[in-house]
């Protein structure tokens, strides 16, 4: 469930992070004892980095040549999953899901987002919240409330005439609802750059509106329209939380390795399959890296920010377009509620909070919803802490370019690993006997570092952005006036940083809260999470009180995003009037 | 002014990969001097004050401050105020929690602290804005926080790195003489980077011209201006004309069909090709027929620039037109027109000599 949405603009005009060569050049500046001890926290991060990234994907990647005594046995893994039909026949299922979710998304993604930045329909700030509330929802909701929809006992079933929800069509459906508001960032950031100039040349030069959306709208949405299929097709072939739900018989990857680590207890095809899903994620890292080179280069002029004339046949048809997609995701929503407020469907239909007395069911109760506000809190505040204050090192420390040349790829490594791979990799490496980590396994503390380094990309990216803004000479100043770096960063960066601060603590609390694919490996009794027990309850067809428990996440994400809300716009107005003249 | 050398610049060598952005560069600063590096962008100017304020250090070479070794003292080791082209004043911070930046780390008590703060912002003309965030103020009052944070700690040194290039021409102007005064005032020996020539004239005791990674001249403004030590010099400082020409005798130059008589006391053969110069305002249209160097010469073009005519002038026998500044005065005496043939002279005391072909 990672999103490279917030990152779509940032590293822009920078050095592509592998060019080495301007990390490696001779410099030999005596450093002062501050910059010593902030080098010092540098080098700490680097190592933390290191072992909660790299080295459990190393143990993945050498997992997926060994047998299961731990012998070297080459690709015999591999070739064991491509000789046996039905874990081969998921290769194909998850293409053929992933693809037609890529092609549905991103259309429906482009003209949602071409109505909202580029005509003149009405309600646009309605719509913009509601287009985006799956994200505030684990995948599993779409999932269940598709079952209350189409399912045996579905109240629209006959809509389907006669085909089962359960499989293709479900996933594909579910599929594309949860990874819309990913696509749609990414895809209002890529309209939002308009040239009202370009246009003008345009008209002035005869071309028809037809010519002039093909000549000028859709190339420079480009770069955003491939970025947007490589992250909707990834999203899709690398989540497992819809197909476990909905997929019935339908295998695909992603299910594959949970039962093959869950259901068999066998690791080693477990990590072999991880190993092939990691293919298109790693495809779509690199292409979505390349990219974004690309769309920086575009965008260096200054641009004059162009008004959608009134074109009344266009906007009605985009206003139509709007209302049925809202509804749709209103629907989809409203029926995960209201199936979990239905005493006994679809027998007794009146409403109680039966299915929200998660303590009378199996799946970790109560006690998993509080396990999860525990773990979306100390990921936003611990991980906010520590990214935010790495990321303003690798910015603003003189000197120590290796190091961060080091950081900088091991930051930008989690965007490419799934987190289904990423959890079946903690496994292997803090579970192994011989690590002197393995006390953490089973505990909070995994899941927390696990949450953190699974979503550390765009948080870093939105904080390397947010101080790529500020002026470059404030720590030449400070130390020129003798002030310690640090004082300059608790007095001066922090507080001009703040608003993308509380970004990354809200993104992280948020994600913490939806994720399952990472965590699903590594919670334990005492550490059961919302989301797990949202497809455990699902799993043991308690599908009512799953609903409700998906509920409660999406109400507690709502209520986060409205504290993000009122400290964005209510204190720190009070804190940055300096920000206005 | 005391004649004492301050800062000293030992064989200074900077290489960034391959590119030698700075090449053996010496120099000394007396105490209290206003010093300008002057020179055009890439001309390692800013690495010099760079590696002054030791933000970046140098390859090889030595510098010393007041005496101490500064070579690889870091920043905060070393005693000195920077202004940056941006001010990078701290945009969430006051004007006087900017200007008192410095002293809390000093232990100035809260009373002195404020007493300095205003004081300060009554040196730079801001009286009252203590209260004011950095958003609010102007580009020219933004400049002058800026000063009075980096004097806020009484430096030694005052760096200040195109302090005025963001800001428009009127405002420019009226600061260059503020922080001239401000700096002839407190004594505090500055270093100011520029690539603005009238900038180094108006300001500096000293002018730095750099080119390429090496100092092409020292000297005080009128020095620069007036004996240009190379046609690099004297076309980024001032504009000159130049003529081709060789050595024919002593004081003697043939350019073309011309014979040119000099004062400059040339080395330079018999026989060597050399660059004959001279300023535009330098011509002069009153023959005065004892001097000699007079010649013939047709208008092709006059551009009028307020104060003075700008006319271009085709030499005989020279393909190269030249230009020649005529104030108004003189310009409703002469009453030039288009094509006309005229005759103007080259006095000889400001004819420049540069060895070498153009």
């Amino acid at each position: 469930m990672h999103s490279v949405t917030q990152q779509s603009s940032t590293i822009a005009k920078e050095q592509p992070w592998y060019s080495a060569k301007k990390y490696f050049s001779h410099q030999h500046q005596r450093r002062s004892l501050d910059e010593w001890s902030l080098g010092g926290i540098l080098i700490i991060g680097v190592l933390a980095l290191f072992i909660c990234v790299v080295l459990p994907l190393y143990s993945l990647l050498s997992k997926s040549v060994e047998n299961r005594e731990g012998e070297f046995i080459g690709l015999a893994n591999f070739a064991k999953f491509i000789d046996t039909p039905s874990l081969y026949s998921s290769v194909s299922n998850s293409l053929f899901i992933a693809l037609l979710s890529m092609v549905i998304v991103t259309s429906l993604a482009f003209l949602t987002a071409y109505a909202i930045s580029r005509t003149r329909i009405p309600l646009k700030g309605f719509f913009r919240i509601v287009l985006v509330l799956p994200i505030l929802a684990p995948s599993l909701l779409p999932a269940i409330s598709l079952v209350y929809l189409f399912g045996n006992q579905g109240i629209l079933k006959e809509v389907l005439m006669g085909e089962s929800i359960y499989g293709p069509i479900g996933i594909v459906i579910g599929s594309c609802f949860w990874t819309f508001p990913h696509a749609l960032m990414i895809m209002l950031t890529a309209l939002a750059n308009t040239d009202a100039r370009l246009y003008e040349s345009a008209e002035a030069l005869g071309a028809s509106p037809m010519r002039t959306f093909f000549t000028v709208t859709l190339p420079a949405a480009k770069y955003g329209i491939i970025s947007v299929a490589f992250v909707v097709f990834t999203l899709v072939i690398t989540d497992f939380g819809v197909p476990k739900v909905i997929g019935g018989q339908f295998n695909v990857l992603a299910t594959d390795i949970y039962k093959q680590v869950i259901g068999q207890q066998n690791f080693e095809m477990g990590a072999a399959v991880s190993v092939i899903l990691l293919l298109p994620a790693i495809l779509t890292f690199i292409t979505d890296r390349w990219l974004q080179r690309r769309q920086s280069a575009l965008l260096t002029s200054k641009a004059v920010p162009w008004t959608p004339p009134v074109r009344s046949i266009i906007d009605k048809a985009f206003f139509a377009l709007m209302i049925l997609v809202s509804s749709i995701i209103l629907g989809v929503i409203a029926m995960a509620i209201y199936a979990s407020l239905v005493t006994f469907w679809p027998y007794n239909l009146s409403l109680s909070f039966k299915n929200y007395n998660f303590d009378l069911m199996d799946g970790g109760g109560w006690d998993s919803y509080w396990n999860s506000i525990q773990l979306g809190l100390y990921t936003a505040v611990i991980g906010t802490g520590f990214i935010f204050f790495q990321s303003y090192l690798v910015a603003k420390l003189a000197g120590f370019k290796l190091l961060k040349w080091f950081f900088h790829l091991f930051a930008i490594l989690p965007l490419a690993v799934p987190g289904l791979v990423l959890g079946l990799a903690y496994i292997f490496f803090f579970n192994a006997p011989d690590n002197p980590l393995n006390g953490i396994y089973g505990t909070m503390a995994i899941l927390v570092v696990c949450t953190i380094s699974h979503f550390y990309t765009v948080c870093h990216l939105t904080a390397t952005t947010a101080l790529k803004q500020i002026d470059p000479e404030f720590e030449s100043v400070s130390a020129s006036l003798k002030v310690p770096q640090i004082l300059t960063f608790w007095r001066v960066s922090l507080p001009v940083c703040m608003p993308a601060v509380l970004d990354i603590a809200s993104y992280l609390f948020v994600n913490a809260m939806t994720t399952v694919s990472a965590v699903v490996f590594l919670y334990s009794y005492d550490t059961n999470l919302a989301s797990v027990a949202v497809l455990n309850m699902d799993d043991a067809g308690d599908i009512a009180p799953a609903a409700a428990m998906a509920v409660m996440i999406m109400l507690t994400c709502m209520v986060a995003r409205l504290i993000h809300w009122l400290l964005g716009n209510v204190v720190l107005k009070h804190t940055q009037h300096w920000r206005t003249r | 002014m005391s004649n004492q050398t301050y800062l000293e610049l030992h064989n200074i060598d900077q290489m960034f990969g391959t590119h030698q952005a700075l090449k053996n560069v010496s120099l000394n600063i007396a105490e209290g001097e206003f010093v300008c590096f002057l020179g055009p962008s890439g001309c390692g100017k800013t690495s010099l004050l760079r590696i002054v304020a030791g933000l970046d250090t140098p390859t090889s070479g030595r510098i010393f401050q007041a005496g101490r070794d500064i070579t690889h003292a870091p920043v905060n080791h070393r005693d000195f105020g920077i202004v940056f082209q941006s001010y990078a004043l701290f945009p969430n911070l006051s004007v006087a929690d900017n200007i008192a930046y410095g002293l809390i780390s000093q232990k100035v008590s809260t009373n002195e602290r404020r007493a300095r703060v205003t004081e300060l912002l009554a040196t730079v003309g801001l009286s009252g804005s203590e209260g004011k965030y950095p958003a609010q103020l102007s580009g020219g009052q933004q400049q002058r926080v800026a000063l009075a944070r980096a004097l806020a700690t009484s430096p030694g040194l005052l760096l200040l790195d195109e302090p005025l290039s963001a800001l428009d021409a009127r405002v420019r102007a009226h600061l260059r003489q503020e922080i001239k005064q401000l700096q002839e005032k407190l004594g505090v020996t500055t270093i100011m980077v520029t690539h603005d020539q009238e900038e180094a004239l108006t300001m500096a005791d000293q002018i730095v011209v750099m080119n390429q990674g090496v100092i092409e001249q020292i000297g005080t403004p009128q020095e620069i201006y007036a004996n240009p030590i190379s046609p690099f010099v004297a076309e980024f400082v001032g504009e000159m004309n130049f003529l081709s020409a060789k050595v024919s005798g002593v004081g003697q130059m043939q350019s073309g069909n011309l014979t040119l008589h000099c004062d400059s006391s040339s080395t330079l053969p018999i026989g060597q090709a050399a660059q004959l110069a001279i300023r535009p305002e330098d011509v002069r249209f009153q023959a005065d027929n004892s001097a000699g160097n007079i010649l013939n010469a047709r208008v092709l073009n006059l551009e009028f620039l307020g104060s003075r005519v700008r006319s271009s002038l085709k030499l005989e026998d020279h393909e190269r037109p030249i230009i020649a500044d005529i104030s108004m005065n003189e310009m409703s005496r002469l009453n030039l027109v288009l094509g006309q043939n005229i005759v103007c002279q080259f006095p000889h005391d400001r004819l420049h000599i540069f060895g070498g072909a153009a």
